[in-house]
């Protein structure tokens, strides 16, 4: 898998993207609405356990063909993981 | 049970999972009329193997009972153990989120194999795609534990948790464990045991038993205590049922269903089943001695039926060495021809179908099975009614485990 055949020139997680990925690798039902509503509460309170997380940041990592920082898998709310994702992708682009 | 210690262990609940009836109630049904569903081997990618017969669960709609979060992570194994867990908590009148203190209900469990179907596909992820495919829930699916793991976390039970990896007798042991959790202390525990061995790694596992029947016509392919004897036949589900201390449960005005009075296990090595023959006898001696029961006393055995002309053979003579002549004359039977053996699972079903019988005072017969070839009442055909107060549970394993659990059932009025 390489890099330019997947990912757009401005690669950057959407909170839609977040929502579908905490379905996929963690069977979460999220309204993507209401994720963007609550940026700033835990993971726990989705029922998005560390395992779960572990598996998005997998699919990420695939997906954008490099590996995302270690603090990833660690951040606590949607809203601090995106931006270090985000910036993350920013950073590389 | 130590004199000094009157905490008992009472079943106040039954969940099912099985290939004859995914409910207590369908479960019993099918059981005490006859009803034999082994049935052509169709779970996906299996058909092409030499396992032509199983007793595969059908008609259980995981997502039906359990929520996606649940099913994500989990192996079908653990899926049954959920549903299993719900419905024996639901039929014991016991809700999670109404019991005073989390750490009052503990989870035991036994497995033979795990989620042998989660970590095949997850395997083939790695040699197909590379590490980094693999998700990160192959590493609590697989696990033998997995289902006690994911029965406290998704009720909310803190209490002591276990799992017993002791052979298919295990299912038989993890009673044991929890009673002797209650006995220590705890209020309740959802213990027993669920197998999900019909996946292609699993079944090609299972190949290399000796004991294993491949025949393909289900009427002959498991006919223990007959001529006709030629292995086992595997099957998925099981059951987990509610045990609680008796004095609590009375408390709370639980229906106390029975109680667990004794047990004892022994080992006589793999595939040894002319050493089986002692080895159950003393484990037949030594649960009549903790349930202090005479072997007169016993109203029903629930064999282990294996299929295996060797181990048959040992069994018929265990009973007999165990019991002296009552063990000619005692009611044996052996429902799990109808569904097929569940490994751990299996003894769990029979204390599960040993309760019920006892409850309805009907002897559930031993289907597909008909000429006996051994010296024992073996109940077949139809089911027969009997006053049942005793009833002992008998399992063996693959590997040489052996074990007995005597139950009582409750005294004063029917249900």
């Amino acid at each position: 898998m390489t890099t330019q055949q997947n990912t757009p020139p401005t690669a950057q997680v959407t909170v839609e993207e977040l929502a579908a990925l905490m379905k996929k690798a963690a069977g979460v039902t999220v309204d993507p609405a209401e994720l963007a509503d609550r940026l700033d509460a835990g993971f726990d309170t989705f029922g998005l356990d560390s395992l779960g997380l572990l598996g998005i940041v997998g699919q990420l990592e695939n997906r954008y063909g490099r590996p995302l920082p270690p603090d990833a898998e660690r951040c606590k709310t949607p809203g601090d993981f995106l931006e270090l994702v985000n910036s993350t992708l920013l950073a590389g682009a | 049970m130590s004199p000094s210690n009157p905490r008992r262990a009472a079943v106040t609940g039954i969940g099912v999972v099985a290939p004859n009836g995914t409910s207590a109630e369908t479960f019993w049904k099918s059981t005490v009329e006859g009803v034999g569903v082994l049935d052509a081997v169709t779970r996906e990618g299996c058909r092409h193997l030499p396992l032509k017969v199983a007793g595969e669960v059908r008609g259980f709609d995981p997502s039906a009972l359990i929520e996606e979060n649940y099913l994500v992570q989990t192996d079908r194994f653990t899926h049954f153990a959920m549903a299993a867990a719900t419905l024996a908590l639901t039929d014991a009148r016991l809700d999670p989120d109404g019991i005073g203190s989390p750490y009052s209900v503990g989870v035991v469990t036994a497995a033979g194999s795990g989620g042998g179907e989660f970590g095949q596909r997850e395997l083939q992820q790695l040699w197909g795609q590379g590490s980094r495919f693999v998700g990160p829930y192959q590493s609590i699916a697989w696990f033998y534990a997995a289902s006690t793991g994911q029965i406290s976390i998704r009720s909310g039970l803190k209490g002591p948790c276990g799992v017993v990896a002791s052979d298919e007798a295990g299912g038989l042991n993890a009673l044991a464990h929890a009673a002797q959790v209650i006995r220590r202390g705890t209020d309740a525990v959802v213990v027993g045991a669920t197998e999900a061995p019909l996946a292609p790694y699993s079944v090609v596992c299972q190949l290399g038993y000796p004991e294993l029947s491949t025949v393909a016509d289900p009427a002959r392919a498991y006919v223990p205590f007959t001529d006709g004897a030629c292995g086992f036949v595997p099957a998925e589900g099981g059951a987990m049922l509610v045990l609680e201390e008796l004095d609590t449960a009375l408390h709370r005005g639980a229906d106390i269903r029975a109680t667990v009075a004794g047990h004892a296990t022994t080992f006589t090595g793999a595939s040894r089943w002319d050493r089986s023959r002692d080895g159950l006898a003393q484990a037949i001696r030594g649960a009549l001695d903790e349930a202090g029961c005479a072997p007169q006393d016993v109203d029903v055995v629930f064999a282990d039926a294996l299929g295996v002309p060797e181990a048959d053979r040992a069994e018929a003579l265990a009973i007999a060495d165990a019991l002296g002549p009552h063990g000619r004359r005692v009611p044996v039977t052996a429902p799990k021809t109808g569904t097929g053996r569940s490994y751990c699972g299996a003894p769990v079903l029979d204390v599960a179908a040993a309760v019920l019988a006892m409850e309805h005072g009907q002897i559930p017969p031993t289907p597909y099975v008909h000429a006996i070839s051994h010296d024992l009442d073996l109940v077949t055909s139809r089911a027969r009614p009997a006053e049942l107060r005793t009833a002992l549970v008998l399992s063996r394993g693959l590997m040489g485990s052996n074990a007995a659990l005597v139950l009582r059932g409750r005294t004063g009025s029917a249900r």
